[in-house]
């Protein structure tokens, strides 16, 4: 009968879900929820029990489009990132497309620890801010190849010129 | 005929009522006086590190208990020394199993490290050495071993794992496919979700309330590799964003710890290319 009567914890915590304004002026309840390390809204999803979980919406921009993408600047950048030391030619066009390539790489890199790390949902303000720095430093990245390449000697000529330092 | 059917009526009633006391099922735990060799032998004691949790007394932390079994009266599995912890130890153990054989996924845990299903794990006879079981990693927990797998259920539901055909077959009666096209389906119906592969996957951790995870890519995998399916491009469009499957990072987490044998890094491996030759 007690376990009958008895209600679930999680049934406890829904019931005092819409009170949590009242219950944190009693200091035993507040000092039990400060325990928890955990938000309420984490422990109790919002939709129905029954419910299939809702999937985001179609993107094959940042979906398949963006994998595929993904894929192809990396395989391209195994020959181009070979191809000038082993031919022994600095070509000022290939050069280019290494840094080009370079450049998209990291940028998807970094891209995929954001989305990793910070979720949308749960840091919306950092996300955006982290997107947009990453958008800055990427931009940065581009305009400083670009004067190496035209101003100086280039990115293959000054990393065979370390390493015969 | 009719004198074979007498025969045979005449051994069933030749047969005890009852079995005898030695024969009738028990559990794990394996009684003294029937087995003789053990009664011998040195108890080789080794020692169960359980995590324990009660919801009902919110305020106590989270904490290992240690439990000392002798192997040579234990089952040889992980799922035999619980079942017998709870029997005879410590009846509050809570944790959840049922099939004890491999096919329902109920005792799904974190044994020694590594996700697996208690009643598929042989228990380390080395006795030195403790044996360390936790629930599901980054599952809330409910009590003890079982973890909240709520989640994990709607995502499998929202894959909608079910055949989805609008065309009647041409005789009314089932709808047919090739050895060939059923061979596909080898290696993924297998699945039980035991959410061992889920569970064990980092990107999962971090991301589990969108990206679906291995268990549950897996059986898209399932339904899109399906011949008879005919909403292959409705499930491939629900899938095509940045985080249901795109957050598989290939670390093959759940390809290592799978206990039915299963490869879901493979089957998402598949997905992708199946999204990307759209």
């Amino acid at each position: 009968m007690a376990s009958i009567v008895r209600s679930s914890p999680l049934l406890r915590q829904s019931l005092a879900t819409p009170r949590s304004s009242l219950l944190s002026k009693n200091v035993g309840v507040s000092q039990l929820v400060a325990f928890h390390a955990s938000a309420r809204k984490q422990i109790l999803p919002p939709q129905p029990l029954n419910d299939p979980a809702p999937l985001p919406e179609t993107h094959p921009s940042e979906g398949s489009y963006h994998w595929s993408f993904e894929r192809l600047v990396c395989l391209g950048l195994v020959p181009v990132t070979i191809a000038p030391f082993a031919a022994g030619s600095f070509n000022p066009v290939m050069d280019a497309v290494l840094c080009s390539l370079i450049v998209a790489h990291s940028h998807v890199g970094f891209q995929a620890s954001i989305i990793d790390y910070f979720p949308a949902a749960r840091v919306p303000k950092t996300r955006t801010f982290l997107n947009w720095l990453l958008r800055a430093f990427t931009l940065t990245t581009a305009v400083g190849l670009y004067e190496f390449e035209t101003n100086d000697v280039g990115l293959t000529e000054g990393l065979r010129r370390l390493w015969t330092a | 005929m009719a004198s074979l059917r007498t025969t045979s009526r005449l051994f069933a009633a030749s047969r005890p009522m009852f079995r005898p006391a030695a024969l009738a099922r028990t559990y794990a735990t394996v009684d003294a006086s029937t087995v003789d060799p053990n009664a011998s032998k040195q108890p080789a004691m080794k020692t169960f590190k359980i995590y324990r949790w009660n919801p009902d007394k919110p305020s106590e932390k989270p904490q290992m208990q240690s439990y000392d079994l002798d192997l040579n009266k234990t089952g040889p599995m992980m799922l035999d020394a619980l079942i017998r912890i709870k029997n005879e130890l410590d009846p509050t153990l809570t944790f959840r199993r049922s099939c004890r054989e491999g096919i329902c996924g109920s005792c799904a845990m974190n044994i020694d490290g590594v996700n697996t299903l208690a009643c598929l794990c042989r228990i380390p006879t080395e006795t030195t050495q403790e044996s360390r079981i936790y629930p599901l990693p980054h599952t809330y927990v409910v009590k003890d071993l079982v973890p909240d797998l709520t989640h994990f259920y709607k995502q499998y539901k929202s894959i909608k794992p079910y055949l989805q055909n609008d065309t009647p077959t041409p005789d009314g009666l089932e709808n047919r496919q090739s050895p060939e096209e059923r061979r596909k389906l080898d290696g993924l119906y297998e699945c039980i979700l035991c959410a061992c592969c889920s569970t064990s996957c980092p990107s999962y951790w971090w991301n589990s309330e969108e990206y679906l995870g291995p268990a549950i890519l897996l059986q898209s995998y399932r339904w899109l590799a399906d011949s008879r399916d005919e909403k292959t491009a409705e499930r491939k469009q629900a899938l095509d964003n940045s985080m249901s499957v795109y957050r598989c990072h290939t670390i093959l987490n759940c390809t290592r710890t799978c206990p039915k044998g299963l490869n879901p890094g493979h089957a998402i491996a598949e997905v992708k290319k199946m999204l990307a030759s759209h």
